[in-house]
């Protein structure tokens, strides 16, 4: 659980999950919905929302994670059609892709990149202040993960 | 007995003549991540061109397209689902599925049991089964990809289903199965009729199994993409005759079960299923049953 929470923090977001409806398979953890809790028992493979799983020490958050942490109060990117493309094929973002920022602008902070619909597209890193007026080929944002994973998993 | 020719002269005796059956593109519009019209134009802008499935209240063909539709961003967000057409009929002939107990037998990759949680806008239960622990990480990419939230997903045989201890208001069997021509290039050559037989044995066990765990009054559908009726219609004629289970009117597209296979005539209520022949979609069979209160 702190896992989820220090990630959600590092997005500038708070994360307030009933610590009763998460369990943790292998390294593995899920929500469970009330009507689920009953019908899961040790040995599921998978279970109710998957949140994402922690790999030698590191938490890698799901996109449904990314897409819930969305809806609330975070450091959230938007950014063009082109640069969303860009984007979910695993490229970084540059300043010029950029619509909007809501939350921190610091360099070194992360943030969700949204598409101009406002869907998390995934997550990323500020690279530099989006602040300061930088050429627009600057990478303002390294990419950490996108849903085109989806695509790259089954490689 | 095997080949092309010894199939083709099983389905004219059936009353079909082979013709070239070219499946189209197919997708489904996840209505718990988006709304039919704003989507369809999302995907115009990008130059995919979609028509309604008139048989499907959520299928649309893709009838041309720039771009890969298995590689959008809508995609990739669980906007849509790429779900052959005839494959999409099952999950969408139970009565109800909001807050229902759900088992989905034989689940992966996936594309029924996500199509069965939108139906259930993300309530009640799916119990999702596999045999196959490889065939789970696909089934498990599908289910985070559309943002799945209301199934539990076991690698479980479907034969082991009452090892589950649970009764369920639905039960989706879509069995494994044959398959058929207009889905595998190859199958002529790859399929012999002890093939068939095989898989209709088994998907017997899978009927018989699943059907205990069903509840009383509850609904079980029956699927496969098999031309074959050995895997169809007496599988079906065999459950009415074994078991207490009813088969139930359906309103759907294809042709009524045949009640007459190779000179045996089967039980009357065999013509409520549906025989889809390969043509726009693959060849495909549904049917719905009902388990009776008090009968055997």
């Amino acid at each position: 659980m702190k896992a989820l929470t220090s990630f959600a923090a590092k997005l500038g977001a708070k994360l307030s999950l009933s610590t009763g409806l998460i369990v943790e398979k292998a390294g593995r953890y899920f929500l469970l919905g009330k009507n689920l809790k009953g019908l899961v028992k040790g040995d599921f493979y998978y279970a109710g929302a998957y949140l994402g799983k922690v790999k030698n020490g590191t938490f890698f958050p799901s996109f449904t994670l990314l897409a819930m942490l969305s809806l609330g109060r975070a450091n959230k990117i938007v950014i063009d059609k082109k640069a969303a493309w860009l984007f979910i094929c695993g490229r970084d973002v540059f300043t010029r892709g950029i619509l909007s920022v809501s939350g921190t602008r610091r360099k070194g902070d992360y943030a969700l990149i949204m598409s101009e619909f406002g869907e998390c597209l995934g997550f990323g890193r500020i690279m530099c202040s989006l602040d300061a007026k930088a050429d627009a080929a600057t990478v303002a944002v390294k990419n950490i993960s996108d849903v085109g994973d989806f695509l790259r998993r089954e490689l | 007995m095997s080949g092309k020719e010894f199939f083709v002269n099983r389905y004219r005796q059936l009353g079909w003549e082979l013709e070239n059956a070219e499946p189209r593109q197919a997708i489904r519009i996840n209505l718990s991540n988006a709304k039919d019209k704003p989507l369809i134009e999302r995907l115009r802008a990008l130059g995919v061109q979609l028509e309604r499935v008139s048989f499907l209240e959520t299928g649309y063909w893709v009838s041309c397209s720039k771009v890969s539709v298995g590689a959008t961003a809508e995609y990739l967000l669980g906007l849509y689902s790429i779900q052959e057409a005839a494959a999409q009929i099952p999950a969408t002939l139970f009565t109800t599925l909001k807050h229902k107990t759900v088992l989905d037998a034989c689940a992966a990759p996936g594309g029924k049991t996500v199509q069965l949680a939108d139906l259930m806008e993300n309530t009640g239960a799916v119990v999702a089964l596999d045999v196959k622990k490889q065939r789970l990480t696909a089934l498990a990419n599908h289910l985070e990809r559309c943002h799945i939230s209301n199934t539990v997903v076991y690698n479980l045989d479907a034969k082991q289903a009452s090892r589950l201890n649970l009764k369920f208001h639905r039960i989706l069997l879509d069995a494994p199965c044959s398959g058929n021509f207009a889905a595998d290039k190859a199958w002529f050559k790859r399929r012999t009729l002890q093939d068939v037989q095989r898989n209709a044995q088994v998907q017997r066990e899978l009927l018989a199994e699943t059907a205990k765990c069903l509840s009383d009054e509850g609904e079980l559908v029956y699927s496969t993409c098999s031309l074959e009726p050995e895997e169809n219609e007496l599988n079906m004629d065999w459950a009415v005759k074994h078991s207490n289970l009813q088969i139930e009117e359906i309103n759907c597209y294809g042709q009524e079960g045949l009640t007459e296979v190779f000179g045996k005539r089967l039980h009357a209520s065999v013509a409520r299923c549906r025989r889809i022949w390969p043509g726009e979609t693959q060849g495909f069979f549904v049917c719905k049953l009902r388990k009776q209160v008090n009968k055997k």
